[in-house]
């Protein structure tokens, strides 16, 4: 019983919440880079939240299952078909053994996570499934999804299909705000430069990947060239010497010697997970206690 | 100790602002208090050279409570009980894998066989760990071996190579792009998934290079 990978996916991995508590020996958190569509698919489940999914970048992954089971998917739209019917997303969908599923183009967003009842079964690594390639750890030989891998799931029907309202589906927009905690070295970063990082327009280059995003804009500078290497948080802003900041996802190193600013609320990262080169960003300062309500009130409603 | 903000869900704690062995050993008390203490609601711990970072869980604590409950958890008057853990690495210094042993030895004007006991008599702190899964940084290396880091980086340096930056000393756990100065290479996997803690290092413990025979090396699995 599996869902079988029929083409060559160009860059499609199997994510969890995350691998904890390893970073103090180089191990990085890894995990999907966007909660918010990992967490409504296996919602949507009714599955255990910290499930297994598959995160598609770059479109294309074709599956033939090979049991009945019942799938979610989310996050980017794309053109998603079942036996070469079009179909929406954010919802369920029956699957019966031998059907085709199809994750074709993607149209807004970037990345596409398709979920299936009960999570894959697939043994964990170091307490997680999220696959980091430069650890070779996790999904299922520590790499891409590739052609003609079986990822065994359990044969499953459930009763009423579900759909997430309208009104909770993101816009994936060419425009994003990022909330920033100021943190880290921030007091070495002079008032007018603080100033012009908040008040200016930056790009997302192309260099955005699993590990980071280098955004491209109005140089800011700093009083220090580097620091002593320190623990790096997920969303945490480098600026390394060329000005441009950099903000570190999922796969980031753990430590590291650029000055920081300050670090992104991880809420608005799921979002920045979604854009794509060129999207414009602009930053907003807001204070700890705000943001951590924030973030609680955004993992609350999932509870 | 200075506490910092560092994101919604994390602080960071310093304990000086350069590398020496007196802020490093800041670091390791306060490091195996917060391991003693083992706080519920604490999810990452990463200590470097100076500092020490937290992540925590958010619907356990807020900034000010993480903060005050640190400052009671450590002591660093604490002395730290037992034997330190020390771990030696075998290490194969022939110049077909020591690929930089020659080149230094022109620059220092030691000769191979003096490279090799300078960096072998001596013990190194892991100082911390990153860049790699299991990349040790190890200091402090002799002024007389100390060598900047290549101009140019390797595309790929062999899995397990000991090297040389600076005063600090490592081993590639796996192959890599790198600028450091290879003189050697060892058996022993320092990113080893056999292992519950993944790396038979951890930041704190010591280190000491044994030099072996190039028939020892191969007899323990090492590869050329």
């Amino acid at each position: 019983m599996s869902l079988d990978i029929i083409n060559s996916p160009i860059f499609a991995t199997i994510q969890d919440k995350g691998r904890f508590s390893y970073t103090s020996i180089g191990v990085t958190n890894s995990g999907v880079m966007d909660e918010y569509a990992y967490l409504v698919a296996n919602k949507m489940l009714e599955n255990d939240l910290e499930s297994n999914i598959i995160e598609i970048a770059f479109s294309n992954v074709h599956f033939e299952a090979k049991t009945n089971t019942t799938i979610a998917i989310t996050g980017a739209k794309c053109e998603f078909y079942i036996n070469d019917v079009l179909k929406p997303t954010w919802q369920t969908f029956n699957i019966r053994a031998g059907d085709l599923i199809k994750v074709g183009k993607i149209l807004e967003g970037t990345r596409v996570y398709l979920a299936v009842k009960g999570g894959f079964d697939i043994n964990k690594e170091f307490g997680s499934n999220s696959t980091t390639l430069k650890e070779k750890l996790g999904g299922l030989d520590g790499d891409r999804l590739k052609k003609s891998q079986s990822l065994p799931c359990k044969s499953f029907i459930q009763t009423h299909n579900k759909r997430l309202k309208e009104q909770f589906i993101p816009k994936y927009e060419d425009r994003l705000e990022l909330r920033v905690i100021l943190s880290y070295q921030d007091e070495y970063f002079p008032k007018e430069q603080i100033d012009k990082f908040f008040s200016s327009t930056y790009e997302v280059t192309n260099e955005f990947n699993r590990m980071g995003c280098k955004l491209k804009g109005e140089k800011i500078s700093c009083d220090i060239n580097g620091i002593i290497s320190e623990g790096i948080s997920f969303g945490a802003i480098q600026i390394p010497s060329d000005g441009q900041p950099i903000i570190l996802l999922k796969d980031r190193q753990t430590i590291g010697g650029y000055p920081k600013i300050g670090s992104v609320l991880p809420i608005d990262c799921f979002k920045l997970a979604q854009a794509k080169p060129s999207c414009k960003i602009t930053f907003k300062p807001i204070e700890i206690n705000e943001a951590q309500a924030k973030q609680k009130e955004f993992y609350s409603s999932f509870a | 100790m200075d506490f910092k903000l560092a994101s919604v869900d994390s602080i960071i704690i310093y304990f000086g602002d350069e590398i020496s062995q007196d802020v490093a050993s800041k670091v390791k008390t306060a490091y195996s208090c917060l391991q003693d203490i083992n706080l519920d609601g604490i999810i990452e711990i990463i200590p470097s050279y100076s500092s020490i970072f937290i992540t925590y869980d958010i619907f356990k604590y807020d900034y000010d409570s993480i903060v005050s409950k640190l400052k009671k958890s450590i002591n660093l008057e604490k002395t730290i009980e037992g034997e330190e853990k020390i771990v030696t690495i075998d290490v194969y210094y022939g110049t077909e894998v020591g690929l930089d042993l020659e080149d230094m030895s022109t620059k220092t004007k030691l000769s191979i066989d003096e490279i090799i006991e300078i960096h072998s008599s001596k013990l190194y702190d892991v100082y911390a760990i990153g860049f790699l899964p299991g990349f040790a940084y190890m200091a402090s290396v002799d002024e007389r071996i100390a060598m900047p880091r290549l101009s140019s980086p390797r595309k790929q340096i062999p899995k397990n190579s000991v090297s040389i930056a600076d005063t600090q000393t490592a081993v590639y756990p796996q192959a890599s792009p790198g600028g450091w100065n290879i003189i050697g290479r060892t058996a022993l996997e320092l990113f080893d998934k056999k292992l519950d803690s993944l790396s038979p290092l951890s930041v704190g413990n010591k280190v000491k290079f044994n030099p072996i025979s190039k028939e020892e090396f191969l007899k323990q699995g090492g590869e050329l």
